[in-house]
């Protein structure tokens, strides 16, 4: 059976740069000029916006895009693949994300310098491709030796710790539980093999204060929810 | 040549250097007075603050009733500077007073010098128009000694220094290490190079939002982004301001002094291209925006969240500046210790030194010490180096510095121990440390020692003990 949800929801507003041969802009400014200009056309303020759906190439972290923007709370994100050819799946998925009630009003963005930066053929004849808004947010991490999920996650970690006098032994509860329904499950790695909180304070440091059994092991294999 | 042969040339060889031992030269008279310019060099180089040192008014008013000279600066009076003029050369050609000893060594080899110990006494501060004289003597001619830096002999000069009326003022003991370059192990040799081969570290990719920020380390500042029409402030940069909606976003410079506002210590995995275990904090600055960083010269146990700390931008390889961060230098203290109001047991607040190249060539200037390996990076190369390293009156100058700014402006410095050890080069980070050994009652006067080390990633560069007479509580 299918559900109809024409005529349920409505495009509000619309906004968009100008075209041209060579923006001078980074790619993020573009999706925060477009996505600007569309919120203000619709009568919004940013505040409002609790979604979010892009194409899967885009470059635009929706961490970015609602930072600049001053959006509070997300609700609902996703990503369609391809690009030009599925610029219907993008409002689509967006128009069910609103008429199922999972946010009230998102935002579709795509930006880039496609002219300027990423023309096709760019990638093999060494052309300037630009900085990727990630790759720059990385730049704030990187270079410090902060390479790892655990070592972004244990700077929280510490602050969470000094504010609200959690411990390591908190954290090892977490970690014990969860190896405790591991070891319930023949296809897991730790089957069979749950974890005592004494083992998880004495195992190693990766990234004080998190122990290694604070982190999950790196693991290959595929699951699939049904 | 046969053992008994070897030993009696090395015989032969260390009599003919020990000749010299207790023969005190003539009289000299240092190039200049005592004047302020030079004082406010050797003050800027070793960022010394105290205002007894500059600033007439104040030290009108302090114990000293007038402008002083820093003591540790004693040496740097008499240093014959850049090269020796004309009227300073003796008819061989050599400087005047140039130690026959040197020569001596040179030519056996012991090419390579490094001081290693500097005592001062002194019997009172010295004041502008002061016109120093001096004599000097060698004390001490050691046998071949294997150091860490090389193969070499140690020798300790005495040298008196008299006012303009002969009046004794002080005196130093100076032992240097000629050794021969190339002979020795870590840290002075070239292999050190390895411990100081840059680590590219990752690349942050630049953006056109973000150029300014990474440009400004280039240039040394720290610049955090300004909304022009709201004044918000924002770490990483924006490309629009969330506040107020505007495009138009300026920066301002980051005074560089913040706090920790949370840290980690990574372990794992490592990377060729860091020091673990690494310390990664978040600062909160002043100005109120944080920012990823590392603290250097601090171990993790010492490290907390509130550490007051100060920017140190660093290049972590020839084309990479980061903004780093060191522990906040302590602040100077206005009001002068009394002696009644400290015992031994006592510990200064630990103190970092960022050791710039600007750092070491501008102490070795301001102190008159124009030894190539002190400012000329490819000639201290040549020399079994593998950088310019800090003169050992700057090191000086930053302890006494370092206990004076703790203690306060009218304590007087009545003496300074030094021993140097690993050397300070460039890109490192010197943490003083201190504690007060002993406070006594000598006469009526109130005697301190304290005890001080600067250390750096090769262990001590500095340690050694400092007496210091504070001023006593006046009764009622």
């Amino acid at each position: 059976m299918t559900m109809s949800f024409a005529g349920k929801t409505a495009v509000v507003g619309i906004g968009a740069t100008e075209f041209s041969k060579d923006s001078g802009r980074s790619t993020l400014r573009l999706a925060i000029e477009c996505c600007d200009a569309a919120i203000r056309d619709a009568g919004l303020s940013p505040d409002q916006i609790d979604g979010m759906v892009s194409f899967t190439v885009d470059v635009n972290d929706e961490i970015d895009v609602a930072r600049n923007l001053g959006i509070k709370e997300l609700r609902h994100f996703s990503r369609i693949h391809h690009s030009g050819g599925a610029a219907c799946g993008t409002i689509h998925q967006a128009a069910m994300a609103v008429h199922s009630g999972a946010c009230n009003y998102a935002l579709v963005y795509r930006a880039f310098n496609e002219r300027s930066e990423t023309r096709f053929g760019a990638g093999v004849t060494g052309g300037s491709g630009g900085a990727s808004p990630v790759m720059v947010e990385f730049g704030w991490s990187l270079p410090f030796g902060m390479l790892t999920p655990a070592s972004w996650v244990a700077m929280f970690a510490t602050r969470y710790m000094h504010q609200y006098g959690v411990t390591s032994e908190d954290f090892g509860r977490i970690s014990v539980a969860d190896r405790k329904h591991a070891a319930t499950n023949p296809k897991a790695f730790f089957y069979q093999r749950p974890i005592t909180l004494e083992e998880h304070q004495a195992s190693r440091w990766v990234v004080k204060p998190l122990h290694l059994l604070d982190c999950c092991q790196e693991s290959d294999g595929g699951r699939r929810w049904s | 040549m046969s053992d008994p042969e070897k030993n009696a040339d090395a015989g032969a060889f260390l009599d003919s250097l020990r000749e010299g031992v207790g023969i005190t030269s003539a009289i000299r008279i240092t190039p200049d007075d005592v004047n302020q310019p030079m004082i406010r060099h050797w003050c800027d180089a070793m960022t010394d603050h105290n205002p007894v040192y500059t600033q007439p008014e104040i030290a009108a008013k302090s114990v000293h009733g007038g402008i002083v000279a820093p003591p540790s600066m004693l040496d740097s009076w008499f240093m014959i500077g850049l090269a020796p003029r004309p009227e300073q050369l003796s008819d061989e050609g050599k400087a005047v007073g140039m130690l026959p000893i040197i020569t001596k060594l040179d030519t056996a080899g012991f090419t390579s010098v490094v001081a290693t110990n500097s005592t001062h006494e002194y019997d009172r501060y010295l004041k502008l128009g002061d016109r120093l004289q001096f004599h000097q003597s060698i004390t001490n001619v050691s046998a071949e000694k294997k150091t860490a830096l090389g193969v070499g002999h140690f020798f300790t000069t005495r040298t008196e220094f008299m006012d303009q009326d002969g009046e004794s003022v002080g005196r130093m003991d100076f032992t240097i290490l000629k050794f021969k370059p190339g002979t020795g192990s870590i840290p002075m040799t070239a292999d050190a190079g390895a411990a100081f081969a840059p680590k590219q570290r990752p690349r942050p990719e630049i953006s056109r939002d973000t150029r300014f920020f990474w440009d400004g380390i280039d240039l040394g500042e720290l610049r955090i982004q300004k909304c022009d029409d709201c004044d918000s402030l924002y770490h990483p940069p924006m490309v629009r301001c969330p506040k107020c909606g505007a495009y138009d976003l300026g920066y301002v410079v980051s005074k560089g002094r913040g706090k920790v506002y949370s840290f980690v210590e990574v372990h794992h995995p490592q990377f060729p291209i860091f020091d673990y275990p690494l310390l990664a904090v978040l600062v909160e600055l002043d100005e109120g925006t944080r920012i990823l960083s590392n603290l250097l010269g601090v171990s993790a146990d010492e490290v907390e969240i509130g550490m007051p700390v100060e920017l140190a931008i660093r290049a972590t390889d020839p084309e990479l500046n980061l903004p780093l961060f060191i522990r906040a230098r302590p602040a100077r203290r206005e009001t002068t210790l009394l002696f009644e109001d400290v015992s031994a047991g006592a510990i200064l607040a630990p103190c970092p030194v960022s050791i710039t190249p600007t750092l070491i060539v501008g102490g070795a200037v301001a102190s008159r010490d124009f030894q190539d390996v002190h400012h000329d990076v490819e000639l201290a190369k040549k020399r079994g180096s593998p950088n310019i390293f800090m003169n050992i009156m700057t090191s000086g100058g930053l302890t006494s510095r370092y206990v004076s700014d703790w203690a306060g402006p009218d304590a007087l410095l009545r003496n300074m121990k030094i021993r140097l050890g690993a050397p300070n080069y460039p890109g490192d980070t010197m943490t003083f440390s201190g504690l007060v050994n002993s406070a006594e009652l000598r006469e009526g006067k109130g005697i301190i020692e304290v005890g001080i080390r600067g250390s750096n990633r090769f262990g001590d560069h500095v340690s050694g003990t400092l007496e210091l007479e504070l001023p006593r509580r006046q009764e009622n």
